[in-house]
């Protein structure tokens, strides 16, 4: 990714209230050209009205929508240089996919010759694997199959920045994977931005390489995937993205004491009550050694690696997941068994309660 | 004796149909039967019915012909003019009245549906009366103004009586039309103009078709609006039947000219039923 | 009504008196229900709780009965009254035209006991043996000397009383004198003005017997004529006045007071009610002809209580009872008893009793006449024209 020195998304103390509700509070944000931004969050967040703001469907409150570099405030939809893939896609029912597909390059004006809007639209569902079925109705397809029709819609038009509200929501998990590395290669030929907005934060991770971590209406973190996940500049983030262990702590000079007034290895420039987060993979499961002592509880075995719920004295339950790689039979360890975890104390990210 | 799965779902789809059937069968076919049976006799010299059987009466039809015509031009008229003033309506109370005032907007709508229409028409005549509206508008200087007996008071009264009827299926196809498909329709970049020809008006064709069909038979039969707001100087097939069931009593002639109403009937029906198919790409009727 | 009605928009009051007569189903003398296709509307009279049964009615009356009639045509109390005196609950059945009653008497299970039939369908009812010929000495209060045979006769068929009269009537036009200047006398002279000074203003009944037969009368010829070149004389006028009328409609009396229309054909208490309320509304009887005629009680041979239909016929028959009737219904009274109790407001009123010279050109319609088949097929040509 190389950043330009114009970004082609940006807000601007972004603001949406619905009466006395601020659903979108005061964002900022800048997208450079040809990113893939994913807006994550849990539902609520704003992360919807921001996307429809982009769009042109809601009218922002205060602040301002750049598009380009142009402000986009009152701008209409059918006048932004912007197409979006809705959530369900909203086919048109009494149209074939061809016809789905053509009803942008139809609205144009001045008029586009038919045959260019044939070669195009052919062109369109080509890119989306979808050559043969011109003459389908929607209804007659699958839920991949229809994405697709509208993935084909919406980038026939040739839009500066492709938005997509939970594309891949309504598709089972295989497919779902399938899609994600075909939007990743279709955002690489197209070169345009695509901003995404979703719930599920691996789909955030796995695709995008500008992640938008939003709580109640406020950007909570603003970075790369690894990023947002090795650095969560809060509890929310570090919770909400990926699994955390969550160890309430008391910080005393530095030092990490837990409840019961043992060390917790690790270190915090704060004070007071803190809670501690650790992420599973950063811990280290073993038989015996130094380390907190406890008994596992459970065992999920994951194929690749596998989780443990381990229940430490005076803490409570920390899961733990252990990569397989070079691991045999032997290696996992059954519940009921005495087990002692150590992590690297750097691994320790504390914040205030 | 135990049923079979299969015939035991036969037994309980016909349980369940049964009422329904009797009911059709009783008052819908049975009388059908009876007037085409009538249809074929001659009048009593007293009036009536006396058995017979003769195609006389159909062959009579071109006595009615003014009635018919007048009626074939007054229903796709009467229908157009209530689907103008309709469309709009429902349009915007299911599109751009806030949810939380539609409903009443909508019991607004409906609610002098519920009044007869003879006392509805009735108001009219005396709004539309020299001591009504005409009166009013002498007051500001528009002097010899007639309302009343006039094929516009007719139409006036036709589409007041029968708005609602237009009104409420387009309303229902409107109302549960996606939201999203308006959004993606001007994300493409359709103007709302275009939006409105393209995606709303097509998807709302069923309710249109429905509103239309049922406007357009209502119609075939309307008699009164002609007779209170008319003045009676106007002739539909309505009246027609009237005067030969009530007045002239000549059923058989009478009845020949039902069947053939019940059969234009099923005609508009038929073509009304097919647009709305063809244009929505769905076989669905909104009836109210 | 009064007179300041005429020289306002309708008020809420007026508004609401003409719908309660609407409710009523009496804005004319009984076509509205006819032309409006209502059917019948029905009014159950209570019974008079503790109404004893009367000992002069030796027969046991049962508890109910029901009369088909006209709407507004009589005194509610009459009803009242004759359930108190014998515990008879009487259901009061309207009807639009004799055409209806004809078909529902026809058609079995009417359910009357009682019923009111004009004159030129007594003929038909009692070849169809619809009705019964009357036991005249269950009908005590019945006086034929006091009767004007001119009423008597059209119940009689062959010498047999099927029916004995109601009340009389005429059938004129209504004029409203403040509009159209020019004297009218003859059914000649309102055709004429209604291609003229009344161009837009005249009205003519929805109805075959009295539209075709004034034409006919208009032209010299015999009101009740169904010959075909008589017919189409007739045809000719009244396709030649009909781009120039108000309206073909029987329910006249609105159109008449709101001066959208100002002249019409008119029956006598139609005449009688404009008149009271609009002094300037007239109401005149053609020099040329017209229509007189006469209804009747009979009773109905499939009557299911027919001690009841002779015990309110002989009720109505009272002068006390029909005096009432007389004054409620404003048509005129055939039986001398009964004149001689009315106001002389009544009596002396000219549209209601008119000299006899002006009821001498009159015709009473005939049986003929009103099932004619050509003749409603002319009325069908004239109202499609």
């Amino acid at each position: 990714m190389a950043p330009e020195a114009i970004s082609d998304l940006e807000f601007r103390h972004l603001t949406k209230r619905y009466g006395e509700v601020e659903a979108v509070s005061g964002i900022d944000l800048s997208v450079p050209k040809g990113a893939f931004l994913a807006i994550l969050g849990p539902s609520g967040c704003g992360k919807t009205t921001c996307l429809r703001m982009i769009g042109g469907f809601e009218q922002p409150t205060e602040g301002e929508v750049r598009i380009a570099g142009q402000v986009v405030n009152g701008i209409p939809a059918y006048q932004r240089p912007v197409n979006m893939v809705f959530q369900h896609y909203a086919l048109f029912p009494h149209m074939n996919v061809a016809e789905n597909v053509g009803y942008g390059l139809r609205q144009m004006r001045p008029r586009l010759p038919s045959t260019e809007i044939d070669r195009r639209v052919g062109e369109a569902l080509e890119m989306v694997r979808l050559g043969s079925f011109a003459k389908r109705r929607t209804h007659e397809m699958s839920g991949g199959q229809q994405q697709r029709v509208a993935l084909a819609r919406a980038i026939v038009n040739r839009p500066k920045i492709l938005l997509l509200d939970e594309p891949l929501a309504a598709l089972d998990k295989k497919l779902r994977g399938d899609m994600q590395l075909e939007l990743l290669q279709l955002q690489r030929e197209l070169g345009i931005t695509f901003v995404l907005v979703t719930h599920d934060q691996e789909e955030a991770l796995s695709m995008a390489d500008l992640v938008c971590v939003m709580s109640a209406g406020r950007i909570s973190q603003l970075g790369t995937p690894q990023e947002v996940y090795d650095h969560p500049t809060d509890l929310f983030v570090a919770d909400f993205v990926g699994k955390t262990n969550r160890i309430p702590v008391t910080v005393d000079g530095g030092v990490l004491r837990l409840a019961d007034g043992r060390a917790l290895p690790g270190a915090s420039a704060l004070h007071g009550s803190a809670i501690a987060a650790l992420r599973p993979e950063a811990i280290r499961i073993a038989r015996a050694g130094d380390g907190l002592p406890g008994t596992v509880t459970h065992r999920i075995f994951l194929g690749s690696f596998a989780e443990y719920a381990v229940a430490v004295p005076g803490i409570g339950d920390i899961l733990v997941t252990t990569d397989r790689r070079g691991a045999t039979e032997a290696d996992l360890i059954a519940p009921g068994e005495a087990v002692c975890l150590t992590y690297d104390p750097a691994a320790v990210l504390v914040f205030p309660q | 004796m135990a049923l079979s799965a299969a015939a035991r779902k036969r037994w309980v789809t016909a349980a369940l149909l049964a009422p329904a059937g009797l009911w059709l069968f009783f008052f819908l076919a049975l009388p059908f039967l009876a007037i085409l049976v009538f249809s074929l006799g001659e009048r009593a010299p007293a009036g009536g019915y006396q058995p017979a059987l003769t195609l006389a009466n159909y062959l009579n039809l071109p006595a009615r012909g003014a009635a018919f015509l007048n009626t074939a031009l007054l229903a796709p008229v009467g229908a157009a003019l209530c689907l103008a003033i309709a469309y709009p309506a429902a349009w915007f109370l299911a599109l751009r009245v806030d949810p939380r005032h539609r409903l009443l907007l909508v019991a607004l709508m409906i609610v002098p549906f519920w009044t007869s229409m003879l006392v509805r028409t009735y108001a009219w005549m005396y709004l539309l009366g020299a001591r009504g509206i005409p009166q009013l508008l002498e007051m500001i200087g528009i002097e010899n103004i007639r309302l009343i007996n006039t094929p516009g008071a007719v139409l006036l009264g036709i589409v007041y009586g029968y708005l609602p009827l237009m009104v409420m299926p387009i309303y229902v196809s409107l109302e549960k039309l996606d939201r999203r498909l308006l959004e993606a329709s001007s994300d493409l970049g359709a103007r709302p103009m275009s939006t409105f020809l393209t995606v709303t008006l097509p998807l709302s064709m069923p309710g249109v078709m429905t509103g239309v069909a049922l406007v357009s038979i209502l119609l075939l039969g309307e008699y009164l609006i002609p007779q209170m707001l008319g003045g009676g100087k106007v002739y539909f097939i309505g009246n027609a039947l009237v005067d030969l069931f009530l007045q002239s009593r000549n059923w058989p002639f009478g009845s020949a000219i039902a069947v053939t109403l019940v059969l234009g009937v099923v005609g508009v029906l038929l073509i009304t039923m097919r647009i709305a198919w063809k244009v929505s790409g769905t076989r669905q009727m909104d009836l109210v | 009504m009064t007179k300041d009605f005429k020289d306002t928009p309708i008020t809420p009051d007026r508004f609401m008196t003409e719908f309660m007569r609407w409710k009523r189903g009496s804005i004319t003398r009984r076509h509205f229900m006819g032309v409006t296709g209502l059917g019948l509307a029905t009014a159950v009279l209570s019974r008079f709780p503790g109404a004893g049964v009367n000992p002069a009615f030796a027969e046991d009356l049962g508890t109910q009965m029901a009369i088909a009639t006209w709407p507004n045509y009589h005194d509610p109390a009459t009803f009242e009254n004759f359930t108190a005196a014998t515990g008879v609950a009487v259901e009061v059945n309207v009807f639009g035209s004799n055409e209806e009653m004809l078909a529902k008497l026809q058609a079995g299970g009417a359910g009357w006991s009682l019923f009111v039939p004009t004159n030129y369908t007594i003929s038909t009812y009692a070849g169809l043996k619809l009705i019964d010929a009357l036991d005249l000495s269950k009908i005590p209060n019945f006086s034929p000397s006091t009767q004007n045979p001119r009423f008597t006769s059209e119940g009689m068929v062959d010498g047999t009383t099927y029916a004995l009269p109601k009340n009389w009537g005429t059938t004129g036009f209504a004029v409203n004198t403040a509009e159209l200047k020019a004297p009218l006398t003859s059914w000649k002279d309102f055709f004429a003005v209604a291609m003229n000074e009344a161009d837009g203003r005249a009205m003519v009944h929805d109805y075959q017997l009295t539209t075709i037969g004034s034409a006919l009368v208009s032209l010299g010829l015999d009101f009740n004529s169904t010959k075909p070149e008589d017919l189409a004389q007739a045809e000719k006028l009244l396709l030649e006045v009909k781009p120039h009328l108000f309206a073909i409609n029987s329910d006249y009396q609105p159109s008449m007071r709101s001066t959208d229309a100002w002249m019409t054909m008119c029956w006598t208490n139609d005449g009688a009610q404009l008149n009271r309320d609009m002094p300037e509304i007239a109401y005149i009887l053609g020099t040329d002809g017209g229509e007189i005629w006469t209804d009747y009680y009979a009773i109905p041979s499939s009557a299911p209580n027919k001690a009841a239909g002779y015990a309110l016929l002989n009720f109505l028959m009272d002068p006390a009872v029909a005096v009432k009737e007389h004054i409620a219904n404003g048509a005129p009274a055939t039986d001398s008893r009964v004149i001689a109790l009315l106001p002389p407001e009544i009596t002396s009123n000219k549209i209601v009793y008119p000299d006899e010279a002006s009821l001498t050109p009159l015709e009473f319609g005939a049986a003929a006449t009103l099932t004619d088949p050509g003749r409603a097929e002319l009325m069908a040509r004239f109202k499609s024209a």
